[in-house]
């Protein structure tokens, strides 16, 4: 055993609860391994930091109890609330502007064209114009050798 | 620490309703407890590595005084004991969440490996792989801080 290496015994067992004959092995490697030496001192060293982390003691301060049930009354009062509600009060800003929104999209999509008809007519064909115009002015002659007039003159 | 306490009687207070009395109610406050404290630790930031240069005056005569006596039991003045808890807590905070509370539970506390598998809700084999692990990193990371203080090891003979 002298001549194996100790540091798996090291990584393997908690540093207190190695053996009497454990701890005999890894003393007496450790006199002639520099390496198992640095690792034995390190391990202990590490078990010692572990064994006062534990050991500090934290008293709580002077009015810690009352800012648990503090807490602990706002948690329940908070629970208390419907879930809506407490959406609607963190969120209700942004869902009231969105109504706004909505409500006013509306408007323009729906009650705005119905009161401009406006386009309609600007759609009406030539044709009908003329004919139109046909119906009050003019005679179905008349209109033939307007059409016919242009065409010659486009010639 | 103390904000660790407070989440833990709220978490209790308010999942009361969800312990259906079939382990020990310590059991079930010491699961609340590990998770709560677990999520602290994993929400703190994680140090890549310590070096020399980070310990504190404090800290780096500490170290000098237990390596110098190191066969002799511990000081355990309030005053050592804090110095040694914070370098406690700067060596461990090297260790991913999960190897530090294993380490802490098993070596500081002395818990049985069963212990800390209830605790956590881990399998008793990843209770002891990490308990390993993070047993042989705060070695080695001790290891490396004592070498560079140039205090450590005294060669007899190179082989072993």
């Amino acid at each position: 055993m002298k001549d194996e290496h100790i540091i798996d015994i090291l990584d393997d067992t908690v540093f207190s609860g190695l053996s009497i004959e454990q701890l005999d092995i890894i003393r007496s490697h450790s006199r002639e391994c520099s390496d198992c030496m640095s690792a034995y001192q390190a391990a202990k060293l590490s078990s010692v930091i572990l064994a006062e982390r534990v050991q500090t003691v934290v008293e709580p301060t002077p009015f810690f109890q009352t800012r648990v049930m503090a807490a602990l009354r706002e948690q329940q009062s908070v629970e208390s609330v419907p879930a809506w509600l407490r959406l609607w009060k963190s969120a209700g800003a942004l869902v009231s502007s969105m109504a706004v929104a909505t409500v006013a999209l509306a408007v323009l999509s729906f009650a705005v064209p119905a009161n401009s008809p406006e386009p309609l007519a600007t759609a009406a064909t030539a044709e009908s114009v003329i004919f139109d115009q046909g119906n009050e002015e003019l005679s179905y002659e008349q209109v033939l050798s307007t059409i016919y007039a242009d065409e010659d003159e486009g010639k | 620490m103390e904000e660790a306490a407070q989440e833990v009687f709220l978490k209790a207070f308010t999942q009361l309703g969800s312990y259906e009395g079939r382990g020990s109610m310590e059991g079930w406050l010491t699961r609340i407890a590990t998770n709560t404290c677990l999520n602290m630790i994993r929400s703190a930031k994680r140090r890549p590595e310590l070096t020399v240069s980070d310990l504190t005056e404090d800290e780096n005569k500490w170290l000098d005084d237990q390596l110098s006596d190191v066969a002799s039991e511990p000081q355990h003045s309030v005053e050592q004991t804090l110095i040694a808890a914070d370098l406690a807590d700067r060596v461990l905070a090297v260790l991913p969440p999960e190897d530090q509370m294993a380490l802490l539970m098993i070596d500081g506390e002395d818990a049985s490996v069963k212990e800390v598998a209830e605790a956590t809700g881990w399998s008793e084999s990843k209770v002891k792989v990490r308990a390993f692990r993070a047993r042989k990193k705060l070695r080695e990371t001790m290891e490396k801080l004592l070498s560079h203080k140039g205090k450590i090891g005294r060669p007899v003979s190179n082989e072993g």
